[in-house]
C-alpha cells in the first residue's frame, strides 16, 4: 500500500499548546480517505503541515514520496481547500477562474468553466456574494482544477447547511470519479463522511485510534448483545471498544476478525457513525468502562 | 502572478490616480496664474537690495488662497508615504492572513515568495511613483514661493526660506521616494509579522512617524560636517535680538547673507577676536536712536554662524533618499524571507 501521506512522531507546537502531537499515520493512495475526530484532534494542523502551510515543530511528514510541497512543481501536485472556503470576496467567479489559469500550469478551464455552469454559478458575480454552499464548490472548482494528485479537504462542509452538505459531497463525488486522485477529507461528524469515503481513520488527541478500509471496519466490528458478564471473559481474538451493563445485560462493541461463535451473544452489525463515536468516546475516556491505554492503540 | 498582483490592487490604485489627479486639478488651476505673478513681479530680475522688497511684495500679493495650496501641497507629499504605509502596506499580507486567502493563494502552482516579490514590486513602484509625482507636481508649483521666500526676510512664508526649512526638504527633491519605499515596506512587515490589519497600521504609524521626526532632528544635521563663517552686523539684519538688564545681550540670525538659503544650524555674537560675547561695551548700552547694533559692529562685534551650504542640498538629499531605500531593501528582503518559509 503507497502512501500519499505518511507521518512519524509529527508535532505543532502554538507557543505552550500542542496542537498536534506524536502524530503517526499513514494515509493510502487511491482511496477517498475520511479523517474523522473531534474538535482539537489536530486533524486541521495536520492537513495544514501537509499542504505545505505550517512547518511541524517535531517528527516527519511525507507528502507523495517527499517534503510537502514547496516548489511549483510539488504546489502543482497537491490541491487544498483550506476550512471555510476562503476565496476573495473582491473577485468575481470568472476572476477566481483566470486566477487558477494563471497560477497552475496544469489547469483544467474546460473542467472549471464546465463546473460553474454546471453550478449554476453566475461568472460575473463577486465570491463575496456568494453563500457558503457557493462558496466552497468554487473553492473546490479551484483546487480540483489545478489538476492535483492528491486532494485535501480541510473541514469542507463544516459551516454549510444540511442540504448544502449533502450537495458538495454528492458533486466532489461526481468531480472526482473520473480522476487519477487520492482525496483525504476531514470532518469532525462521521455523517458528513459515510456517503463519500472508501477509507476511515479516526483521529483523537492526535492519536489514530482506528483506521481501515470502511467495508473492512464494517466487517470485523460487531456488536454483541447478552446476558451480563465480565468483558475480560472474552475469546483472546475479541477486542472490546466499548461495553456498557445494565442489571441484566451486556453490551459490547468488539472487534475481530474470526466470526463470533457463542451462542450467548445476539451478534448485530453497527454502523459506521456508531462505531466511530465508541472509539471517540474510548480515547476520551467518557465511556462507562475505562479502557486501558494499552489497549487503546488498536488499528493502523 | 502579476495578473492577480494587479488585479488585487487595482481599486487601491484607481484611489491613487484619482487623488493624484484631483491634485493635479489644484496645482495645473493656479500654477501658471502663480508663475505669470512671479514673471511680473521681477523678482528673477533683480538684484541686491531691490530683491527684498519684490519679493516680499510679490509673497504678499500671493498670500491667501495660494497659502493654503502651499501647505496643503506640503502636507500631501510629506503625508503621502505614511498613507500609503497604512492604506497599501500594512493590509497587503494582514489581509490575506485576516481572510484566510493566503491559504488558497499559497496552495496554487506557484511560490509564495514568489506571491510576495509579486505584490511588493507592483505596489512598491507604485507606491514611489505616486509620491514622487506629487512631490514634482508641488515642486513645479511652488517653486515661484520659494524663489521669492529665500530672498524676501521674514517672509509669510517661512517654509519657504530655505529649502532645507524642516518640513520642505521633505516635500521637495528625491527624499519623497526614499520616504514612499520605507513607508511602504515598513506596512507591508508590520502585517507580515502581526497578521491583523489594525494592529499593522497602527505599528507602522507610530513607528514611520518616530523616524520621521528622529531623521531631520537627529541624523539630516549630522550626515554632512557644518561650515562656519562670520557675518558681520549690516544693516539689513535679520534675526532675533534679546537684550537683557545689565547689558547683557544674545543675537541669532535665521539667514547668510552670503549664501541665501542656507542651512543655519545656530549662530551667536563674536567680538573682533572671534570669542562668543554676552555682555555688550558700556557704549553700546542705551543707544541714542534705541537700536544698539551700529555701535557693536562698530566694536567689532560680528555673528560667528554655524551652517550648511546650499551646495550640500542634494548630497544630503542623496543620502537621506539611500538611507530609506537601504532601511526599505532590508524590510522587503525581511519579509520576503518570512513569507517564503513555511508558518511557525
Amino acid at each position: 500500500m503507497t502512501a500519499v501521506i505518511e507521518t512519524e512522531g509529527l508535532g505543532k507546537r502554538y507557543r505552550r499548546l500542542w496542537a498536534l502531537s506524536e502524530c503517526t499515520l499513514s494515509v493510502p493512495a487511491g482511496h477517498v480517505v475520511g479523517l474523522v475526530g473531534p474538535n482539537g484532534a489536530g486533524k486541521s494542523t495536520l492537513l495544514n503541515i501537509a499542504a505545505g502551510l505550517l512547518a511541524p515543530t517535531t517528527g516527519a511528514i511525507q507528502v507523495l514520496g517527499a517534503p510537502p510541497p514547496a516548489r511549483p512543481a510539488e504546489l502543482a501536485k497537491v490541491g487544498f481547500l483550506a476550512q471555510d472556503a476562503p476565496v476573495y470576496a473582491g473577485l468575481t467567479v470568472a476572476e477566481h477562474l483566470t486566477l487558477g489559469a494563471r497560477l497552475n500550469p496544469g489547469w483544467d478551464a474546460e473542467f472549471a468553466r464546465g463546473r460553474i455552469d454546471w453550478l449554476g454559478l453566475d461568472p460575473g458575480q463577486k465570491a463575496g456574494q456568494l453563500s457558503g454552499g457557493q462558496r466552497a464548490q468554487l473553492a473546490l472548482t479551484l483546487a480540483i482544477g489545478k489538476r492535483p494528485d492528491l486532494l485535501i479537504l480541510d473541514e469542507p462542509v463544516a459551516s454549510l447547511d444540511p442540504l448544502a452538505r449533502r450537495e458538495f459531497l454528492e458533486d466532489l463525488m461526481e468531480a472526482i470519479a473520473e480522476r487519477e486522485l487520492s482525496v483525504v477529507l476531514s470532518s469532525h461528524l462521521m455523517a458528513d463522511l459515510e456517503r463519500v469515503c472508501d477509507y476511515l481513520i479516526v483521529l483523537v488527541g492526535s492519536r489514530v485510534r482506528v483506521a481501515g478500509p470502511v467495508d473492512e471496519l464494517l466487517a470485523t466490528h460487531h456488536l454483541l448483545t447478552g446476558p451480563r458478564r465480565d468483558p475480560a471473559t472474552l475469546p483472546a481474538g475479541q477486542q472490546v471498544i466499548s461495553a456498557s451493563h445494565t442489571d441484566r445485560q451486556t453490551t459490547l462493541l468488539v472487534r475481530t476478525s474470526e466470526p463470533v461463535l457463542d451462542p450467548a451473544w445476539a451478534v448485530s452489525e453497527i454502523g459506521l457513525e456508531d462505531m466511530v463515536l465508541a472509539y471517540m468516546r474510548q480515547a476520551t475516556g467518557g465511556g462507562r468502562r475505562r479502557v486501558p491505554a494499552s489497549q487503546l492503540e488498536v488499528g493502523k | 502572478m502579476m495578473w492577480l498582483t494587479w488585479r488585487q490592487f487595482r481599486p487601491q490604485a484607481i484611489t491613487a490616480l484619482t487623488a493624484l489627479a484631483a491634485l493635479a486639478i489644484l496645482f495645473g488651476a493656479t500654477g501658471p496664474h502663480l508663475a505669470s505673478m512671479y514673471a511680473s513681479s521681477g523678482v528673477a530680475s533683480c538684484q541686491g537690495g531691490a530683491c527684498a522688497a519684490r519679493s516680499g511684495n510679490f509673497l504678499l500679493a500671493v498670500s491667501g488662497g495660494y497659502t493654503v495650496v502651499f501647505m496643503l501641497g506640503i502636507a500631501c507629499v510629506i503625508l503621502a508615504p505614511a498613507v500609503i504605509g497604512v492604506f497599501w502596506g500594512a493590509p497587503l499580507v494582514a489581509r490575506e492572513f485576516e481572510t484566510g486567502t493566503f491559504r488558497l493563494v499559497w496552495t496554487q502552482s506557484s511560490t509564495r515568495a514568489r506571491w510576495l516579490a509579486g505584490k511588493l514590486a507592483v505596489a512598491g513602484a507604485a507606491a514611489i511613483a505616486v509620491t514622487e509625482g506629487l512631490s514634482l507636481l508641488y515642486g513645479w508649483w511652488a517653486a515661484p514661493i520659494g524663489q521669492a521666500a529665500r530672498l524676501a526676510p521674514g517672509s509669510n512664508f517661512p517654509l519657504g526660506m530655505s529649502p532645507f526649512s524642516l518640513l520642505a526638504f521633505d516635500a521637495h527633491g528625491i527624499v519623497p521616494i526614499g520616504y514612499a519605499a520605507f513607508g511602504f515596506t515598513l506596512g507591508v512587515t508590520a502585517g507580515v509579522m502581526i497578521r491583523r490589519t489594525v494592529p499593522a497600521i497602527a505599528v507602522t504609524l507610530v513607528i514611520f512617524a518616530a523616524v520621521q521626526v528622529a531623521v531631520p532632528l537627529a541624523i539630516r544635521p549630522n550626515l554632512f560636517p557644518a561650515e562656519h563663517a562670520t557675518q558681520s552686523l549690516a544693516a539689513n539684519f535679520s534675526g532675533q535680538q534679546q537684550v537683557g538688564g545689565r547689558g547683557t545681550f544674545s543675537l541669532t540670525v535665521d539667514r547668510l547673507d552670503s549664501q541665501p538659503g542656507a542651512w543655519i544650524y545656530s549662530s551667536r555674537a563674536v567680538n573682533a577676536a572671534g570669542q562668543p560675547v554676552s555682555v555688550m561695551p558700556a557704549a553700546c548700552v542705551n543707544p541714542a536712536n534705541g537700536d544698539s547694533l551700529p555701535c557693536l559692529a562698530s566694536h567689532g562685534i560680528a555673528l560667528a554662524v554655524t551652517y550648511q551650504p546650499t551646495s550640500r542640498y542634494w548630497p544630503i538629499q542623496w543620502t537621506e533618499t539611500g538611507i530609506y531605500l537601504a532601511l526599505a531593501a532590508l524590510l522587503a528582503g525581511f519579509c520576503y524571507w518570512r513569507v517564503g518559509r513555511r508558518l511557525p
